[in-house]
């Protein structure tokens, strides 16, 4: 039986901060075969990718009021049985991104048009995610302006910056 | 917000800064203070400081409120004190500059002039160091620790040169006299040195990799170069200090500074080079190529530093040595990392808006490289000419130099001023519905 962290993003995020380091501060406290128990107030998509790299499954289960619950459980132990979606309500969960950018090896400021045009084009809530060289510190307050969301952090890899961008709904 | 907003007063800071370099290039030419009259005669010191405080600490500070925040991710701790901060400058470095001119006999006696401009550019300086101090401070990380042992810096070189304003004006009793008479050095070294050199270093770390799709300096690495340089600054400051206060000579003192101070430029040579190989964008831009000649400036200025002591003539050089540091390696830097950002912030204020919703121009479409390069290569063939005027003790061939760096740095600004009118940019792309055209000196947004 594999035992978790419980790591909770959910007050970092509603005050406005930003979850990846909290999440990666976890993973270096972790004991050998440990998994990790998120709670975060969205699906947080870009961080399975993120998780796989280093080496973690998961499955997600949305928690009432539209909140998430995720294991990340080590690849060589078996998963933890989670409970299956409850009743399909899923108010506020990011979907899975309908556009995947991968802007790496543009020129900038290529990635930061090319993130704009296509979030332009999202319907509302849907999502896109984009993998870039470095942390896009002038997309974000354009982004802002324009009512989106975001999420992002650095890859395990700290070369890759993987961003999922959300239309306001 | 993240940090990476359009920082407002950036333009005001060059444009102030950029009307100081044309005003020192003029006393150049027109043979005011150094060469014709002895390095520490007063109008020498107008002449250095409308060159070090006028044109390049204004520079820097207009670009360090608009980079700081980028190189943290984190907003300015205030965005309301980057205009006043400008304001006490100006006003303080044009008190400072008449007491100089009243020290010289060009202006009439005023004592108080040094004093009051000494405490507004105290004043002015204070504004930056704790806003971009108290910025820097809650992430310290890679370049930011340049930037926080630069400011440091910088407030060893105000708190010497307000010492040496009262003692100029009798006011600072028998140690300011001694401060005086032998610590000119020391604020020398703390300016050019540490403020106003290692904080170019830790900005170009930055700009460097992100315009050339470089990955960012390995924090270890970038390390080592700004111990190198902090223990520097550090060894001629503090240890000058001490050797002044025990009555002793300052030779040995320089001279660990100065190994030290080497082994940093070499380091810094290294960290380059190594974004230069790693970059993943491999046409360089004309910045880039610019940015080249600041830095074999850089190196020139270490060879000639090397040179100079192993002859035995720095003391006689010492205005050779110190142009070149300034108008190669700062200057040279500080115009084309100008130049490009004026390009990068312009698209950003003007198209940033309708990006994606509207055909935009590319930030390479606002600037004409071709017609630019040709003033960035009469500027450093110039200032070339006029270090090796300076060695070969020929003033008038300096001035010459100098007239000539007046048209390049001319050529630039025009260039820069079309940059920020768009003026280069296809019609049909100019201004696409919902932009708004920037205004030349500031930012509206």
């Amino acid at each position: 039986m594999t035992a978790y962290l419980d790591v909770d993003v959910r007050p970092i995020l509603r005050a406005g901060g930003e979850p990846f380091s909290a999440i990666m501060a976890a993973l270096e406290r972790l004991e050998q075969g440990q998994g990790v128990r998120l709670y975060a107030p969205f699906k947080p998509v870009p961080l399975f990718a993120v998780m796989a790299d280093k080496g973690f499954a998961h499955s997600a289960n949305a928690m009432e009021g539209g909140e998430w619950e995720v294991l990340f459980t080590p690849a060589a132990a078996k998963p933890a049985q989670v409970a299956a979606l409850s009743n399909g309500f899923n108010f506020g969960a990011w979907p899975e991104p309908r556009v995947k950018l991968d802007n790496r090896d543009l020129e900038p400021p290529e990635p930061m048009v090319r993130i704009l045009a296509a979030a332009d084009k999202l319907e509302p809530g849907e999502t896109l995610s984009a993998l870039l060289r470095r942390e896009p510190v002038f997309l974000f307050p354009q982004l802002e302006r324009r009512g989106f969301r975001w999420l992002g952090g650095f890859a395990s890899d700290g070369a890759t910056y993987e961003l999922t961008v959300r239309a306001p709904s | 917000m993240i940090g990476g907003n359009i920082s407002r007063w950036t333009m005001t800071y060059f444009a102030a800064a950029l009307t100081w370099l044309l005003a020192a290039l003029a006393l150049m030419a027109a043979g005011i203070g150094h060469p014709a009259t002895d390095v520490a005669a007063p109008d020498t010191l107008v002449l250095v400081h409308v060159i070090c405080v006028g044109w390049l600490s204004t520079a820097m500070c207009g670009a360090l409120f608009q980079f700081v925040p980028v190189l943290l991710a984190k907003p300015l701790f205030s965005e309301r004190l980057a205009l006043p901060a400008l304001g006490l400058l100006t006003a303080g470095l044009i008190a400072l500059l008449a007491g100089f001119m009243a020290l010289g006999g060009r202006l009439p006696s005023a004592p108080w002039l040094l004093p009051l401009g000494a405490v507004l550019l105290v004043a002015g300086f204070g504004l930056v160091i704790v806003d971009l101090g108290l910025t820097a401070w809650l992430r310290p990380t890679g370049p930011a620790r340049f930037v926080l042992v630069g400011l440091a810096s910088l407030c060893t070189t105000v708190t010497f040169g307000a010492v040496f304003a009262f003692a100029l004006a009798g006011w600072a009793g028998p140690v300011g006299d001694a401060v005086l008479a032998r610590g000119i050095p020391l604020h020398a070294t703390a300016g050019l040195g540490g403020w106003l050199t290692l904080t170019a270093m830790g900005v170009s770390y930055r700009l460097l990799s992100m315009f050339m799709l470089a990955p960012d300096v390995e924090d270890r690495q970038s390390r080592q170069t700004l111990a190198a340089g902090g223990l520097a600054v550090a060894a001629a400051v503090g240890g000058g200090a001490f050797a002044i206060g025990l009555g002793m000579g300052l030779n040995a003192v320089f001279s660990v500074a100065a190994l030290l101070g080497l082994t940093c430029a070499a380091l810094y040579g290294r960290d380059v080079a190594g974004v230069f190989r790693s970059r993943k964008r491999h046409h360089l831009e004309l910045n880039m190529r610019m940015a080249m000649l600041s830095f074999a400036s850089l190196a020139g200025t270490a060879v000639l530093g090397v040179a100079l002591v192993s002859m035995g003539t720095l003391p006689l050089h010492l205005g050779a040595f110190a142009f070149l540091t300034v108008f190669g390696w700062l200057s040279g830097l500080v115009l084309a990392k100008l130049y490009k950002i004026v390009a990068f912030l312009t698209w950003l204020e003007t198209y940033g808006p309708v990006m994606g919703r509207a055909a935009t121009p590319r930030v390479q479409d606002l600037a004409a490289e071709q017609r630019a390069t040709k003033w960035f290569a009469i500027y450093y063939l110039a200032v070339w000419a006029g270090t090796l005027a300076l060695l070969a003790g020929e003033p008038s061939a300096f001035r010459i130099a100098a007239a000539a760096m007046t048209v390049g740095v001319i050529g630039i600004i025009h260039e820069i001023i079309r940059i920020r009118r768009l003026e280069d940019v296809a019609p049909p792309l100019r201004l696409p519905a919902g932009s708004v055209a920037p205004h030349l000196l500031f930012a509206k947004t």
